[in-house]
């Protein structure tokens, strides 16, 4: 009864086995059993079992040749949804085809160096009509040597779970370094654009491009090819020439990548400049004759080494900055050493990666390090920008500050010119107006003073000379509140103050005085030497003509202003001007610029003033 | 008899006009004050009469021209004269304006003074050329002023109360040619002959404008206060 019991149980058990079994073959299969036909170029073909991932590379020595794996897989029953199939890595170029029907071509088998379809993960769907119990999938490759060819292991299943496995890794092998390669081509162009319009902060020489913008956006430039020719399955260079450029992109990112570097630590103005730009140039020329030799003699060992020596390299060059950014710490300096050392960990790590333990399904990862440099450089850029900006704010500051100090200056002088000015005008007052009382009522005062100690002269001399010293002052006056230039005003003013004599002499007095236009050319001065002279005519007629009539005319004759005074009297030598009266009437004349005529005879003399 | 009021600081020339006045028969001292506050008092006091009014302006205690107001406010019948050194013109048309009807210069003679003042009284008033000027002047610039004035419609009222509150002092067309003849230097017989009027014509007018020249300072000054809300507008 035991045993009976105990082969039920290990019977249900072994049923409850396979029913999971059954169960997981309806779900996604991965396969990694192929027979394959080995056929590399200048060797014999022959048959082999292999174990997938087959890295061709690694197996033919990196000889180009084609192969033909099939991938027998039976299912549990005839699926009738759409399968399909997903490839982590094919290539370089491949004919699919399943149960004898073909599935797909990626690229032509027959085409060497041409096309790479195993940058990426690849997909093909399978209707479910192709499908059967047992099945044979059938993957005819070539594979050109060094491009990392090959076939990994394979995925099949329903399609929408295998197509999601084929997703996931699309997005970080392809999508990913799609975005880098956006990024890049960003970074570079602003940075080239940069270089174009920006000059190097801090130097005199004016136009001097700064090339840290032109390392920066050369080595993004060549980043965004290198990364993105993930995308390109059909390349524009046959191989292995469009392996040498990439391979040498992949060099003039490092080495740009380092010249920016040295940029922001500074380096640059350093007298090792020459040698480290020599040295990089070196490093990025000897990456074309690497990786040429390395792909025409099938020997990947030179760019292995070369890459490690380039690893090296940058290890110590990243300890050195390393050393060099915490001596003299600045964010952009940290920052840059920052990201350096980890992409040169990242390079280590890809190269150990890929070219020395030779996963075939693995993807390099310095791709994704690399934007630290972009952000580093575009923060580099910002707070350059915004210490420009505070410049020019300080500057403008600065500016207006000046500006309004040069106004304050300026108004200052302006005020002190004007007060000079009106100074000057006070002087110049002055002194006539103390010419004036000089002439006028001093000269009378300090003749009446004289009479007075002589004791000779009378009373009434006295009085007259004291009442020609008052009346001095009148016109004196009278003259400030003068129009300029109206000579009518002047004569009816001399007039009103001279009535009083005038009605004390029994003269008779004819006033024929036309209404003249002032004259611009005499000035308060002349105005006032005029006043004097028409005063002294008067005086002289008044004092000595012994005239019964005196007439005063004014008028205008052909531009010329004619002022005469006329008497009947006796009349006086014109010729002899013995009286200081006569004198001072001809200097007057001359220093304002008129003309005098003087004609005199018993019974008409005449004293004529001109003036243009 | 008239009887004459002097308000001088100076106690020579106070005395000096004093004795001018005295010894003309046609004229009587009413009193000689020496300050500004000493005429407001006298002034104030209604049993005071004066007939003339004889002022220097510059007063110890203030302006000659205070007391003009004052005596014209108070004593609508007294005729002022200011004392003047010079008769300058800015001195001389503030008198006119503060209601002043002549000026006498301080050198004149005792017979002098007193015939300045009695010709005044007959109704002649000195007007030196430059005042006529002066007058001729202000004159035009009022005008203008005035016109523009008038010329914007939104606001007539103030122009037309002013003019109605104080007779419209504007010049005639003689007095104006008799200002001109004057500013030209013509004298009174002078100007009376070239007019065919007699000299009395001629003072008439010039103390006529003497006269309008007081009002329209007057009046200028109810337009001023008007126009600064200082007097209701007559309704």
């Amino acid at each position: 009864m035991g045993w009976r019991r105990l082969l039920r149980a290990a019977l249900l058990a072994a049923s409850g086995c396979l029913l999971a079994l059954a169960a997981a073959q309806a779900e996604v299969q991965q396969l990694t059993y192929a027979r394959a036909t080995l056929m590399p170029e200048g060797r014999a073909a022959r048959s082999a079992d292999v174990t997938l991932p087959y890295h061709w590379d690694r197996e033919q020595r990196y000889r180009a040749g084609e192969a033909v794996f099939d991938v027998p897989f039976s299912l549990p029953s005839e699926p009738s949804e759409p399968w399909g199939i997903y490839f982590q890595r094919i290539g370089s170029s491949a004919e699919i085809s399943l149960n004898g029907t073909l599935l797909t071509r990626m690229g032509d088998v027959r085409q060497p160096n041409s096309d790479d379809y195993a940058k990426g993960p690849q997909y093909v769907p399978v209707p479910p009509r192709l499908l059967g119990r047992d099945n044979v999938l059938r993957v005819h490759l070539r594979a050109d040597g060094g491009r990392r060819g090959g076939l990994s292991a394979l995925a099949v299943g329903p399609e929408d779970e295998v197509r999601e496995l084929y997703a996931d890794n699309f997005r970080w092998r392809v999508s990913a370094s799609m975005v880098v390669t956006i990024f890049s081509l960003l970074v570079g162009a602003v940075a080239l654009a940069l270089w174009v319009t920006q000059t190097e902060p801090g130097t005199v020489h004016v136009g001097r491009r700064d090339s840290v913008y032109l390392a920066a956006g050369l080595a993004e430039i060549c980043w965004a090819l290198r990364v993105g020719d993930v995308a390109i399955e059909q390349p524009p260079l046959p191989w292995p020439l469009w392996g040498v450029v990439v391979t040498a992109a992949f060099a003039g990112w490092f080495c740009g990548i380092a010249l920016f570097c040295h940029h922001v630590a500074g380096w640059h103005r350093h007298r090792s400049m020459p040698l480290v730009r020599a040295g990089l140039w070196a490093l990025f020329g000897t990456s074309i004759v690497a990786s040429t030799l390395s792909l025409t003699l099938h020997k990947p060992l030179i760019l292995t080494a070369w890459l490690g020596s380039a690893n090296v390299l940058f290890m110590l060059y990243a300890v050195v900055y390393l050393v060099g950014a915490v001596r003299k710490p600045e964010p952009a300096r940290l920052l840059v050493a920052a990201a350096g050392t980890l992409n040169v960990a990242m390079g280590v790590r890809d190269w150990i990666a890929i070219r020395v333990s030779g996963s075939l399904a693995d993807s390099t990862w310095i791709r994704y390090s690399s934007v630290l440099f972009g952000l580093v450089l575009g923060y580099i850029v910002i707070t350059r920008f915004r210490a420009a900006s505070g410049q020019a704010h300080d500057l403008m500051a600065n500016l207006a500050a000046r500006v309004s100090e040069k106004e304050a200056a300026l108004q200052q002088s302006y005020a002190r010119v004007e007060q000079l000015a009106r100074e000057q005008e006070r002087t110049s007052e002055r002194a006539r107006i103390l010419r004036d009382m000089h002439d006028g009522v001093g000269s009378h005062i300090s003749s009446a003073i004289r009479q007075l100690q002589s004791g000779k002269a009378s009373h009434a001399q006295v009085l007259q000379t004291l009442r020609d010293s008052l009346d001095q002052l009148k016109l004196q006056i009278d003259s400030m509140n003068l129009p300029p230039g109206d000579i009518t005003a002047l004569l009816a003013n001399l007039r009103y103050r001279l009535e009083p004599r005038f009605a004390a002499s029994d003269i008779e007095l004819q006033w024929d005085v036309d209404l003249i236009e002032p004259l611009q050319r005499l000035d308060a001065h002349a105005m006032r030497q005029l006043q004097f002279m028409v005063f002294e005519a008067l005086s002289n007629v008044l004092q000595h003509a012994q005239a019964s009539v005196l007439r005063i005319e004014a008028g205008v004759m052909a531009g010329t202003v004619q002022l005469r005074v006329i008497d009947n009297g006796r009349g006086f030598d014109t010729a002899v001007p013995l009286r200081r009266g006569l004198l001072s009437l001809r200097e007057r004349a001359a220093a304002i610029g008129a003309e005098l005529n003087l004609a005199s005879q018993p019974g008409r003399t005449v004293v004529e003033i001109l003036i243009d | 008899m008239w009887l004459v009021l002097i308000v001088e600081d100076d106690p020579r020339m106070r005395d000096f006009f004093a004795a001018s006045v005295s010894r003309s028969g046609e004229l009587a001292l009413a009193g000689s004050l020496g300050t500004l506050a000493e005429a407001r008092a006298w002034l104030d006091d209604p049993a005071h009469v004066v007939d003339v009014l004889l002022v220097d302006l510059g007063l110890p205690d203030g302006s000659g021209l205070d007391v003009i107001r004052h005596a014209v406010r108070l004593h609508p019948a007294c005729e002022p004269l200011v004392i003047s050194m010079f008769g300058d013109e800015d001195n001389v048309l503030a008198s006119i304006e503060a209601g002043a009807l002549g000026y006498i210069h301080k050198d004149s003679t005792p017979d002098d003074i007193a015939s300045a003042i009695l010709e005044m009284k007959s109704g002649a008033s000195p007007i030196s050329p430059m005042i006529a000027r002066r007058v001729l002047s202000k004159y035009m610039s009022l005008r203008d002023g005035r016109g523009a004035a008038a010329a914007s419609p939104p606001e007539p009222p103030p122009v037309a109360s002013v003019a109605a509150a104080a007779p419209r002092p504007v010049l005639s067309t003689r007095e104006h040619e008799v200002l001109e003849l004057i500013a030209r230097g013509f004298s009174y017989a002078d100007i009376a002959r070239l007019q065919s009027v007699s000299v009395h014509t001629v003072q008439t007018h010039i103390k006529n404008l003497y006269r309008k020249l007081a009002v329209r300072s007057r009046g200028e000054a109810v337009f001023e206060a008007t126009q600064l809300g200082l007097l209701a507008r007559p309704a």
